[in-house]
């Protein structure tokens, strides 16, 4: 099985995480042919979930289709990569029936689209007009520094570091100015 | 629906009214007070002559509740930056990671977890100077 | 539309289950014709926190993902970063967190019945069962210092040894539950005014329930005997003695009768964690939080929670933060793809039976 899937789909062998648990890195367009041979020929008759890990330095999203078999001790993971500008991909609601709302939720995060799935209105979030939030480049600190306000009287948060770098400094003049004194002293008692 | 007679079902729940003869589960609150385990995770304590200022537990804070603030209290001598921790427990979360990370083990967890206040500012919390 | 239609909200506050979640329905009568899941009461971009956290300080977020049993959160997150960090937990901690999460199922089957009796009418056992959830969630103030959320599970083992005589006070409350349990039979499972509503209703079919990704009571009340204890073995199940419970007839009753049967279990299964616990430490050292880095990995980390299978996705990038986590409750499906179509020609009066029978936690939807 793990030789056919590496020679008419993957690009990488087949990983086995641990017991029962195997990975595959496959191209986009032959995902969908993959997922009804395993589904079809394997008994992987469950679709466990859709995920999806935005992978910005390399451009892409890569998205993760579980599925688990009818005796639930294998689970596979098949992954591909999908470009992040304008991420579309095919719907998979046509053979799983809860595709659908994983794939809404998705499409709520990370902003692909799903061509063939009819609903994808809003899941959470209501009228959210910023970058889906799933997304690396939507920062939350910025967004929350622009929206809520804080809790008055924290101003008086002082850094240690600097602070303790400031003592440090202030008790090596004391120390050097009393040094000072010593000698200075001591050059009055010899005169 | 089909009806049919059931009546084993309809007087085993009746077994309930054994309960008023129980003693209650209940206890009356204000009078009765129930004793807090040891080892809760309440108000957090900082015993002031083993806090060293590190501000490790600022920086494990990931709810950023924590600020080092200065006081007109007598600190430890080894307190470098001569500041203590001051929490905010309108962002705490009592997951103890601040005490977890405290070299000395100064700063720790009481049981008491009730404070009645007016004020929000009252949020702003100086942990109690005791063990 | 016809004046015959009506419309109406039920929710987001409603008996049905804990948590807000509203779902719309179109009625002819009593009669359901459509209904619409909404959610968005609760989110709290959970996924979104922990990709700028630390793994040490994400960790302290992912209890709140699921009010009624927090526990199943906490191993799946401390699984999923020992796999791919490589540690390896003291037998003495795994011991420890069957014993957690058992206790745990427990609590959360009693919140379960509370909420079920609630939803039609039989208040008096809705009592009795939150007060035996709180005699566990006693022994959960002693171990961990906290009642609902324990952050106890910590990556690397547990975050506290056992205080000392508590496998004596945790087999004094199994005692007490073994005798208990049979009181609620009497009074809610055998009860006919419980069982003339609940049987018949909210039927699923088998093959709908294996090929739509349904999980726990849902899928062991058609008939499907899945349980992840059983299937994928973690931590020291492999070597407990337990039967998975199962019922064929697909409705309300059979999963209430599921459920009851998995609080039995529960129990032996304790029972026989308080006998072989084991000596020794409960924590490896671990590095300082900013230290602590995942390598880019991925991985699928799943448990057997009190509602079904819970599971995580969990990707590393090679920095001390976490690059992706996501949550897949039993809830999304049965909130969407199975209450929806469950609820048409159901009748109202039974909506709040049939959506606490499903398991469904809101918070947990929009993590």
């Amino acid at each position: 099985m793990f030789s056919e899937i590496k020679n008419r789909f993957a690009t990488d062998d087949v990983e086995v995480k641990r017991k029962g648990l195997y990975k595959v890195v496959v191209k986009h367009e032959r995902l969908f042919a993959l997922i009804v041979m395993l589904k079809e020929m394997y008994d992987y008759k469950t679709l466990n979930t859709i995920t999806c890990t935005d992978w910005i330095e390399e451009g892409h999203f890569a998205l993760t289709y579980i599925m688990t078999t009818l005796k639930r001790n294998e689970t596979f993971m098949l992954q591909t990569m999908i470009l992040r500008e304008e991420a579309h991909t095919k719907s998979l609601s046509y053979l799983f029936k809860q595709a659908q709302i994983m794939e809404r939720d998705l499409h709520e995060m990370y902003g692909i689209k799903f061509e063939g799935n009819e609903n994808l209105k809003e899941l959470s979030l209501e009228n959210w007009v910023h970058t889906p939030p799933l997304r690396r480049e939507f920062d939350t600190l910025e967004f929350v520094n622009n929206h809520l306000t804080f809790r008055d009287g924290r101003d008086d948060n002082i850094d240690t570091k600097a602070e303790s770098k400031r003592l440090r400094a202030i008790k090596k003049a004391e120390k050097e100015a009393a040094k000072k004194a010593k000698e200075s002293k001591k050059a009055e008692d010899v005169q | 629906m089909k009806w049919s007679v059931d009546i084993q079902g309809t007087l085993s729940p009746l077994k309930i009214l054994g309960a008023f003869f129980q003693k209650p589960n209940t206890i009356a609150y204000p009078t009765v007070k129930k004793a807090t385990a040891t080892g809760y995770r309440g108000f957090h304590t900082n015993l002031l002559t083993d806090c060293i200022g590190c501000a490790n537990c600022q920086d494990v804070c990931m709810n950023n509740a924590i600020d080092m603030v200065k006081t007109d209290q007598e600190y430890n001598a080894k307190n470098a930056s001569q500041c203590i921790p001051r929490i905010d427990y309108g962002r705490c979360c009592w997951c103890s990671l601040c005490t977890d990370v405290c070299p000395p083990d100064s700063l720790k967890l009481e049981d008491d977890y009730i404070n009645v206040t007016k004020y929000a500012s009252d949020f702003l919390y100086m942990p109690k100077n005791k063990e | 539309m016809s004046n015959k239609h009506i419309t109406i909200f039920h929710g987001p506050q409603h008996p049905g289950i804990t948590g807000n979640m509203s779902v719309e329905l179109d009625l002819i009568g009593e009669t359901i014709q459509k209904a619409t899941t909404h959610v968005g009461y609760l989110h709290r971009g959970f996924e979104k926190l922990v990709e700028r956290r630390t793994v040490i300080q994400a960790f302290t977020i992912v209890c709140r993902i699921c009010v009624p049993e927090p526990d199943p959160n906490e191993a799946n997150f401390a699984m999923a970063v020992e796999e791919l960090a490589g540690l390896e937990v003291t037998p003495r901690a795994e011991y420890i967190r069957v014993m957690v999460l058992e206790l745990s199922r427990l609590a959360a089957q009693f919140l379960w019945m509370a909420g079920q009796s609630g939803s039609i009418g039989l208040y008096a056992v809705g009592q009795w069962a939150i007060a035996d959830r709180d005699l566990i969630l006693d022994l959960f103030e002693e171990l961990t210092g906290a009642r609902v959320y324990h952050m106890y599970i910590y990556p690397g083992g547990v975050r506290r040894d056992l205080p000392e005589g508590f496998l004596g006070r945790v087999s004094t409350l199994l005692n007490y539950m073994k005798k208990r349990l049979k009181e609620y039979d009497d009074v809610f499972i055998n009860n006919a005014s419980f069982k003339n509503r609940a049987i018949g209703v909210g039927v699923i079919s088998q093959e709908e329930a294996i090929a739509n990704g349904y999980v726990g009571q849902v899928l062991r009340a058609c008939g499907v005997e899945a349980d992840v204890r059983k299937d994928a073995p973690y931590l020291v199940y492999e070597s407990l003695d337990f039967k998975v419970p199962t019922q064929t007839a697909g409705d309300v009753y059979a999963r209430a009768l599921v459920r009851r049967a998995e609080m039995d279990q529960s129990v032996h299964i304790l029972e026989q964690v308080v006998k072989m616990m084991p000596e020794g430490e409960v924590m490896i050292k671990m590095p300082t939080h900013r230290k602590f880095k995942l390598p880019k990995d991925d991985t699928w980390v799943k448990v057997e929670s009190a509602r079904g299978e819970f599971a995580y996705y969990m990707a590393g990038d090679g920095s001390e933060k976490i690059r992706r986590m996501q949550v897949r409750g039993p809830s999304l499906v049965h909130a969407y793809t199975l209450l929806e179509s469950l609820l048409v020609g159901a009748e109202l009066s039974d909506v709040a039976l049939i959506m606490n029978s499903l398991g469904i936690c809101p918070p947990e939807i929009e993590r």
